[in-house]
């Protein structure tokens, strides 16, 4: 939970609603076709209720946010700029919406999509 | 200039181009030179303040790798070479912008699989098959970016097929299409339209065209298009930059070439001597300037004696000139905040800028925290400000609205008793800093200050980094603009006018005293003088100046 204090009461957002924008985010960053789970169970669970919040895990300890994507990427694209512009792009668009940094966002590549062969 | 294998042929009869392997070569290598030379244009025009470097540069790097692969090739296969080139764009893709352009190189090359030349019908054939790749690599494609322009591009290429087969018709129709496109683009991107910018990376992806047609037609490629530098403008001064380790000198030289000036070598020969090169061209004559370090200061006059007669020569010693400059304003004594006994209240308060710094410690600030518009401190920096202080009571005065959040958060990380004064300005933390009783209790003291902060009205003169309209005020880039409490709310083209109109849309004559702090960017004596100029215009009220030594901010202004 993710608080800010003001004169009028303070201000509490989930890690869920971070999830969220990191997610929408995430898919729209180049190169990055979409989003898997940790693990295939998780996978499968959340296939099921269609989580918008699908392959990002967001972590906030009271001090730090970090946040941790799960992503496919495309075959054929510099996965290493890929997954850095991804990085760049969620935590441009979590720090804007939320006006609190983000400490680290890793992300992990879990898989590559082929749509074409070369 | 580059090899140019067209202009002996004639340039009417295109349909006779036969591009090969080693024509695409110059193509590509056009395309580089092309986007090189505009490479700061397409950087001024990034939005996301991301930190992966700028879209210009991303590109260029992009293409560089990418013409890298294939610079020493010997292949005369079209489509092997195109391939080539693609492999080099894939491996040397830096950036969002750089991955797309790779991506579009790899889907046009997948349309030309081992073809001998390129032709019209294929070359639409592939920027079709680039789009398609392109859009393939993201789940959701955000429009009005290059995605957009490569999508119009190549359907105006399918459109224009119905008409001609000739691959220069082709080309010169998509160079236009994608131009339209990328002036399109804020009509896609909202956030595009706020800035009033088009896509950075949608008008690279049309350089990169553009370059292919200027050179086929033979166009220079040497002159970027939005600020083309004629002699009359490229002046010494504004070409000032920061100074890096081996750019001692500053040479530039005038001068008249014996015959055409073979850019591409001329490039080469000195990025081997220096950096910051900068050629300019005017009715036959050239202005070369460039960083040398030391040893090599006489190099570019040397190299310049052998190509043309030179006319003038100026050389600077930018080391010298540095230290000159580095003189910090607002003095060099050291800044001594208040001392603070335990249990008094201690103010933090953020300052642009030393002069401001000198006045928040005179009223009794115990800790400076640098910052202001462009460089906003972090929470860390507030909180070490205040967490040796010997006391637990602590007031922080951010002075500027962007800083406030960080300032709430700071309050809290830590276990002092600390309270946030939402001074969205300067003078309005200098009013606050007025009503500091040190031995007071907080919570008064508080309400105090804050009461304070709308007491004084704050004016902000400042210049416009690129053309803009807000609020209905249409500001144009280098123009002296005006803020009134934060809002924009006037521009001028001279400083003075700027000043008075500001006071006047404040209403200053229902005041009493006008403070204007001026900033680093001006120099003392134009300071004075339009202290001098508003002292005329409001005869009745008091009016201070002082050195603020804030960046960018020509003056900051209170009126209370």
């Amino acid at each position: 939970m993710s608080a800010e204090n003001t004169p009028l009461g303070s201000i509490h957002v989930s890690p869920k609603a971070i999830a969220t924008i990191a997610y929408h985010a995430t898919l729209e960053s180049y190169g990055v076709v979409g989003l898997s789970s940790k693990n295939l169970v998780d996978g499968w669970a959340q296939a099921v209720v269609k989580d918008p919040t699908h392959g990002v895990h967001v972590d906030y300890d009271g001090h730090d946010i970090n946040i941790d994507l799960y992503v496919i990427i495309e075959y054929g694209t510099r996965i290493a700029s890929v997954a850095s512009s991804v990085s760049n792009t969620v935590r441009y668009h979590v720090e804007k919406a939320l006006g609190m940094p983000v400490n680290k966002i890793n992300v992990h590549v879990q898989g590559l999509r082929v749509s074409n062969y070369d | 200039m580059l090899s140019d294998p067209y202009t002996d042929k004639s340039t009417r009869d295109s349909t006779s181009i036969q591009i090969d392997g080693q024509a695409l070569k110059d193509l590509v290598e056009a395309s580089l030179v092309w986007l090189r030379t505009n490479q700061q244009l397409v950087n001024s025009l990034n939005v996301f303040p991301v930190p992966d470097g700028d879209t210009g540069t991303n590109m260029v790097l992009t293409m560089q790798a990418a013409f890298a692969e294939i610079e020493n090739s010997s292949e005369r296969n079209f489509g092997r070479m195109v391939h080539s080139l693609a492999h080099g764009a894939l491996m040397g893709a830096r950036g969002n912008s750089g991955v797309i352009l790779s991506q579009l190189w790899r889907g046009f090359a997948r349309a030309l699989d081992n073809v001998e030349y390129l032709d019209g019908r294929g070359f639409v054939q592939a920027l079709a098959s680039a789009r398609d790749t392109a859009y393939k690599g993201v789940v959701r494609p955000v429009e009005g970016t290059i995605l957009t322009v490569a999508k119009d591009a190549a359907a105006a290429g399918e459109h224009a097929l119905a008409e001609t087969s000739d691959l220069v018709e082709l080309l010169d129709r998509v160079v236009q299409a994608a131009d339209v496109s990328v002036q399109h683009t804020p009509q896609l991107l909202p956030v595009l339209k706020e800035a009033g910018v088009v896509d950075s990376g949608g008008k690279g992806f049309y350089f990169i065209l553009e370059g292919m047609l200027r050179h086929i037609r033979g166009q220079t490629l040497d002159v970027p298009q939005a600020i083309v530098q004629s002699l009359s403008t490229m002046n010494l001064e504004n070409v000032m930059e920061a100074i890096e380790p081996g750019q001692d000198y500053e040479v530039v030289i005038d001068f008249r070439p014996y015959e055409p000036l073979d850019l591409g070598s001329f490039y080469t020969t000195l990025e081997e001597m220096g950096t910051s090169i900068q050629v300019g061209e005017g009715d036959g004559m050239y202005r070369m300037h460039i960083h040398v370090p030391t040893e090599k200061r006489y190099e570019p006059i040397d190299y310049t004696m052998t190509l043309g007669t030179i006319t003038k020569v100026a050389m600077e010693n930018l080391v010298a000139q540095m230290e000159e400059r580095e003189t910090p304003c607002g003095g060099n004594g050291q800044i001594v905040p208040a001392v603070i006994q335990p249990g008094q209240i201690a103010v933090v308060a953020v300052s642009p800028g030393n002069g401001i710094s000198r006045v928040f410690s005179s009223l009794g600030a115990a800790a400076i925290v640098e910052g202001g518009q462009t460089m906003n401190p972090s929470t860390q920096e507030i909180i070490g400000a205040f967490e040796n202080l010997p006391t637990d009571q602590v007031i922080i005065l951010p002075n500027n609205k962007n800083i406030i959040l960080a300032a709430k958060t700071a309050a809290e990380l830590t276990v002092k008793k600390v309270a946030v004064i939402p001074s969205r300005s300067v003078p309005q933390g200098l009013a606050a800093m007025l009503r500091l009783i040190p031995d007071g209790d907080l919570d008064s003291v508080v309400e105090d200050m804050i009461a304070a902060l709308d007491e004084v009205q704050t004016c902000e003169i400042t210049i416009a980094t690129r053309d803009v309209e807000i609020d209905g005020v249409e500001v144009q880039e280098g123009q002296v603009i005006g803020l009134y409490n934060g809002k924009l709310v006037l521009s001028e083209t001279s400083l003075e006018n700027a000043c008075l109109g500001i006071l006047q849309h404040a209403g200053a004559d229902e005041y009493e005293l006008i403070t204007l702090f001026y900033g680093s960017n001006l120099p003392r004596q134009d300071a004075l003088r339009i202290a001098d100029l508003v002292r005329e215009a409001y005869p009745g009220l008091e009016i201070e100046i002082q050195e603020g030594c804030q960046p960018h901010y020509y003056f900051i202004i209170s009126i209370e």
